[in-house]
This record gives C-alpha cells, sequence and structure tokens, in this order.
C-alpha cells in the first residue's frame, strides 16, 4: 500500500512534467500552421521545414551549436586549473577564485545579461558571437566548476602516495593518475554547459543585440505570429540531444555521487 | 580587441598545462619559474573581465543620467533609485509603479517556489529510497527536463492553457463548463480573472505565471534536495521505525529536522533563480501584472531605452536576491556548524 502510494506520487510527479513536453512535441506533427492539440491532420512536413527547407532555422541551429561547444571548452578550459588549485593547495586566493567562478551562476540571469550587454558594448563585440560564446562561458563556468571538483575529491588518496614514493613528480602525477581519474567528471561538466548554453535564453538575448540567433532567440523572435508548430521540431531536437547527453553522462560517470549522493552508499 | 587578449592568454594558459603535462624534466623547468602563477594570474584577470566587470557595470551604469532624446552620460544621480521606489515626481507626488513591479516579482517569486518544494520535497524523498540504477534513470528525466529552456516550457504551457485547444476546449467538451455556469462557479472564476462570460481562461493570468513559475523550478528543486535527503542516515529512519513510530512520526522527527536547513536554502536559490523569470511573465502575465525584469528588458533594449535606470531596477533585483543569497550561505554555516 506504501509502495503503491509512493510509486503513484512519483509517476504523478512524472507525468505532470512530461505533459507540457509531450504536447509540445506531439504539436510538431501538425498539418497547419497552428499549434492545435491534438495534432490535426499529422505530418512529418515540419520536420522537413526545420532541417531542409527555412534556411533560417539550420542557422539558428549553427549558432546554437558553435555556442554551445565553444562556450562548454572555454569553461572546462578556465575551470580546470581553478579547480586543481583549489584542490591542491587551498590558497586565499584559490578560494577566491572558486567564488568568482561560480558567482554569474548564483544571480539572476538577467542581472548578469544587463552587465554583459554593457561590458560588450563599451569594449566592443557587441552582437558578435565571439562575445556570445564569453558571455555563456562566464554565465555557466559553475558547472564544470563543481563536477571537476567532485572528481578531484573522489581520486584515491592512496594512488597519490604511492605514485609520490616511487619517485614521480606533480606533471607525472597530473598527467597519469589526476587526469584519467578525474575525466568522466571533466566530461560531466563539458556536458552540463553544453545542454544548458543549448536552452539558454535571456543573457544571450541580451548579447545578441539582435544580430544573430540561437534557436531559442529564433522562437522568441518567432512568436509575434505565435507559436507554430516548425518550432516544436526544434524543442525536440533539443530534448532528444538533453537526453542522450544526459543518459551518457549517467552510464560513464556516476550520475547520483555528481548530484551530491553519498558515495559508500552503492545500493540500499 | 580586449576579448581577443582573454582568448589568446587563455589558449597560453592552455600550452601550459599541457606543458606541465607532456614535458617531463623541461616542464618542471618551466614550472620552477613560475608557469602556475602565469596561469593563474591569466585565469583571475580574464575572471575579473567577464565574470565580475558586469556585475560593477551594472552598478556604475545605475548611477547615470539620461538625456532626454540621446543617450546618457556618467553620474552620481541615485533619482533612479527614487524612481524604482518611489516614482519619477518625487517628493511631489509619489507614484508606486515599480514598487509594484517589484512586489508582483516577489509575490511571484515566492509563491513559485513554496510550490515547487512542496511538490519536490515528497518526491525527492521517494526517489532517495530507490535502488541506485532507478535513481540514475529518475535523474536523467529529472535533467533533460531541467535543461528545457523557458521558451519550450511556455510554449507547452501554452498550447495547454490556449483557449482553442487547451483545457478551457477540454472543460467545454467534457461538460464542465456547463457544470460551471450552472452552479454560478463561473461567475467566481470571472472575480478571480480567471473566465470569461463564455469559458474559463487561464491566459492571461496569476495563477497561469505562477504555475508555470514552479513548473520551471521543479526539477531544480528536486537537483538541489537530492543531496541532503539522500544523505541522510538510514538506521536512524529503521531505528525509529523498530521503535514503533509510523511513517508521518518519523517524518516529523527524524527526516525534517535533518533536513530543514539544505530546505530552506533549496527554497531560497529557487526563489533568487525566479526573480529573474522573463519569457513566463511576458507571455502569462498581463501587462499590469508584470515584473522588474520585464520592464529592465524595457529600459535597456526595448521601448523606453534608459539605460540607466534599468541598470536600477537591476540592481534592486541583484540586491533582493544578494540578501537572500547571504541568507542561504548564513543557513549553510549555521548547518555545518550543528553537523560537528
Amino acid at each position: 500500500m506504501k509502495a503503491t502510494f509512493k510509486n503513484g506520487f512519483m509517476l504523478l510527479c512524472a507525468a505532470y512534467i512530461s505533459l507540457p513536453i509531450v504536447i509540445v512535441c506531439l504539436s510538431a506533427l501538425n498539418g497547419g500552421r497552428s499549434m492545435l492539440f491534438p495534432p490535426k491532420d499529422p505530418t512529418f512536413a515540419r520536420f522537413y521545414e526545420f532541417f531542409v527547407s527555412e534556411p533560417v532555422w539550420l542557422r539558428s541551429m549553427e549558432n546554437s551549436i558553435i555556442v554551445a561547444l565553444a562556450s562548454a571548452t572555454l569553461a572546462v578550459l578556465i575551470t580546470w586549473p581553478i579547480a586543481y588549485d583549489q584542490w591542491k593547495r587551498n590558497t586565499a586566493f584559490s578560494k577566491a577564485l572558486t567564488g568568482l567562478a561560480g558567482l554569474p551562476f548564483a544571480l539572476p540571469p538577467i542581472v548578469f545579461g544587463v552587465g554583459l550587454s554593457f561590458l560588450w558594448t563599451f569594449a566592443g563585440g557587441l552582437g558578435n558571437i565571439f562575445t556570445g560564446i564569453l558571455s555563456h562561458t562566464a554565465l555557466l563556468a559553475a558547472l564544470p566548476l563543481v563536477t571537476i571538483s567532485i572528481g578531484l575529491q573522489s581520486i584515491d588518496r592512496f594512488h597519490l602516495d604511492a605514485a609520490q614514493t616511487m619517485g614521480a613528480d606533480e606533471p607525472t602525477i597530473l598527467r597519469t593518475i589526476i587526469l584519467p581519474q578525474t575525466l568522466s567528471y571533466t566530461l560531466s561538466g563539458f556536458f552540463f554547459v553544453v545542454v544548458l548554453s543549448f536552452h539558454e535564453f535571456i543573457v544571450i538575448f541580451f548579447v545578441s543585440a539582435s544580430a544573430y540567433s540561437t534557436v531559442t532567440l529564433q522562437i522568441f523572435n518567432s512568436l509575434r505570429n505565435g507559436f507554430t508548430p516548425t518550432m516544436a521540431v526544434g524543442a525536440i531536437t533539443f530534448l532528444l540531444v538533453s537526453i542522450v547527453v544526459f543518459s551518457a553522462v549517467a552510464r560513464y560517470g556516476d550520475l547520483p555521487r555528481l548530484l551530491g549522493a553519498d558515495p559508500a552508499r552503492k545500493d540500499n | 580587441m580586449s576579448d581577443l587578449a582573454a582568448a589568446s592568454s587563455l589558449v597560453h594558459a592552455r600550452d601550459g598545462t599541457r606543458l606541465k603535462g607532456q614535458e617531463g624534466p623541461r616542464a618542471d623547468a618551466v614550472q620552477s619559474i613560475g608557469a602556475r602563477p602565469i596561469i593563474m594570474t591569466v585565469i583571475a584577470a580574464f575572471l575579473v573581465f567577464v565574470f565580475l566587470a558586469p556585475i560593477l557595470l551594472v552598478i556604475a551604469v545605475s548611477f547615470g543620467e539620461k538625456i532626454e532624446g540621446a543617450s546618457w552620460v556618467w553620474a552620481f544621480d541615485p533619482s533612479n533609485y527614487a524612481r524604482v521606489f518611489v516614482g519619477i515626481g518625487w517628493p511631489d507626488q509619489i507614484t508606486l509603479l515599480y514598487a509594484y513591479k517589484l512586489g508582483y516579482t516577489l509575490a511571484y517569486a515566492v509563491l513559485g517556489s513554496l510550490i515547487a518544494i512542496a511538490f519536490a520535497f515528497p518526491f525527492t524523498y521517494f526517489l532517495s529510497q530507490c535502488s541506485r540504477p532507478a535513481q540514475a534513470a529518475w535523474l536523467v528525466f529529472i535533467l533533460a527536463s531541467l535543461s528545457m529552456s523557458e521558451v519550450f516550457i511556455v510554449m507547452g504551457w501554452d498550447i495547454m492553457l490556449s483557449n482553442r485547444s487547451g483545457l478551457p476546449a477540454l472543460f467545454k467538451a467534457t461538460g464542465v463548463t456547463a457544470w460551471l455556469k450552472d452552479t454560478g462557479w463561473l461567475a467566481v472564476l470571472k472575480d478571480w480573472g480567471l473566465a470569461n462570460p463564455r469559458n474559463v481562461k487561464f491566459k492571461t493570468s496569476q495563477l497561469a505565471t505562477v504555475l508555470t513559475m514552479a513548473y520551471l523550478v521543479w526539477p531544480y528543486a528536486v537537483i538541489l534536495l537530492y543531496a541532503p535527503l539522500s544523505r541522510i542516515d538510514r538506521s536512524m529512519i529503521e531505528a525509529a521505525r523498530t521503535m514503533g513510530a509510523g511513517s508521518f512520526t518519523v517524518m516529523r522527527t527524524v527526516v525534517v529536522p535533518v533536513v530543514r536547513i539544505p530546505v530552506m536554502g533549496t527554497l531560497l536559490l529557487l526563489f533568487v533563480y525566479l526573480l529573474g523569470a522573463y519569457v513566463t511573465v511576458t507571455y502569462f502575465a498581463e501587462p499590469a501584472h508584470q515584473t522588474l525584469p520585464v520592464s529592465i528588458y524595457e529600459a535597456i533594449r526595448g521601448a523606453t531605452l534608459n539605460a540607466p535606470f534599468g541598470a536600477a531596477q537591476a540592481v534592486v533585483l541583484l540586491s533582493t536576491a544578494g540578501v537572500f543569497i547571504l541568507a542561504s550561505l548564513w543557513l549553510g554555516r549555521l548547518a555545518e556548524n550543528r553537523g560537528r
């Protein structure tokens, strides 16, 4: 009885969470231009429109991918040394850097977006995709910072001691023990940034200054004419990317551990 | 140009790390003359430029002065703040337009985060009792829904609440509307702004705004509550059970006291996140009930074009968030001290 209630409640929550998403996905099948549910004259023509015949979507898809991959790479490259320094030395300086790197993620995004739009207005480059990349790097750097730190903390101290006893210096230990053992955590951080950058709206809205658009921006800009089924195809594409990425993270990394579950308790 | 410089120095920073790793003795020499300080300095400079400078700029610009019919100039003019709280005509007259906007911002964020926690807490508690593989599967689901853009979520709710194909149409088709009319509830709903003479309507309404906001942060709530709830000492719960405590008593006397502080922390983080919600409000709240983020956008990029005033509103939002973040840090420290 208790188990039934438990499962029932969890499934109900899952249904509630999936409902709008499922509805968006099914609306992509609409034959006409308006979003009706259940879909009218179901067809896959919208997929053709999104991926082939309407170049505006492909172009924004390309921008989304460029911004996501580049900012994820940059974020990992910046946060790795910060996390390493903090783990290795734990000085006041490294603590300050860690705090600073996590700061933008903790603020209401619109405030940071406004600040970035001022920054790029003064420094030049507002509306350049390069500044969009840097902006997302700053906004989302907190994620790899956290995953890499968790990865570093999970390294077995015995391995480090053994390597040191056998005469390995810091670069060798870094290369042969630390980097391989934290690889899955680093990749998780990378993919968290990719996915969240894909979906991020408000910061890129401010820094793009309508000079280019990612898929989320393109959808928002087309809102004046209402939602159309073609946009729903974009939503489906993004949803699939998220599911694939997070499944991969769960498959190759320890997802419960990454999200803070007790490492000692493997099952219960 | 300066961003290019920052990026190229980043590339160097990266080369530095690689040197350290790949070329044994020579890398050692490089390190002894200080590769680490150089890398860390470059990164610190980058952080200050892209992470910190935007926040400082918002504060600096908020004191600027708007020139009618033109742009704005640097100044030290606190009138933008006065305008946020008591209106532009102060002290002769007081307009609370923006104070109301702040009020709506706070109200939506409080309600949205409370509703999200109310449903996320039991869910996460049950989740933490599942087997490890089941937990991983659920977490993939939660993360995928968490990453859905606000734009997509609003799109889904828009269809669900729209008059032509959403809940109102469903109500009509199933006869709920007719029943509501007969019993007089439709008139009550109309008073609450949730119906027109013919049928129920959820767009635009404050109910739709708050519910969509709660939906928006629900997955965040699960992720944030997951760590504390899955670290609860099971033996304590089992001990309580053995001694005859029912589920409710266990919840009240064991679980809630342990996680009370993380739950408060989560609530604050969700609240801060919702302070900045933009798409939901523009889409589901009528103009009279809209929030500071919407008017920030209008001042910075939209119709009114008054950057200093937009920045001042952003600072008010930021300070509100800051107060709550400090409170959550303080709560966290309290929790840590108690853990010892």
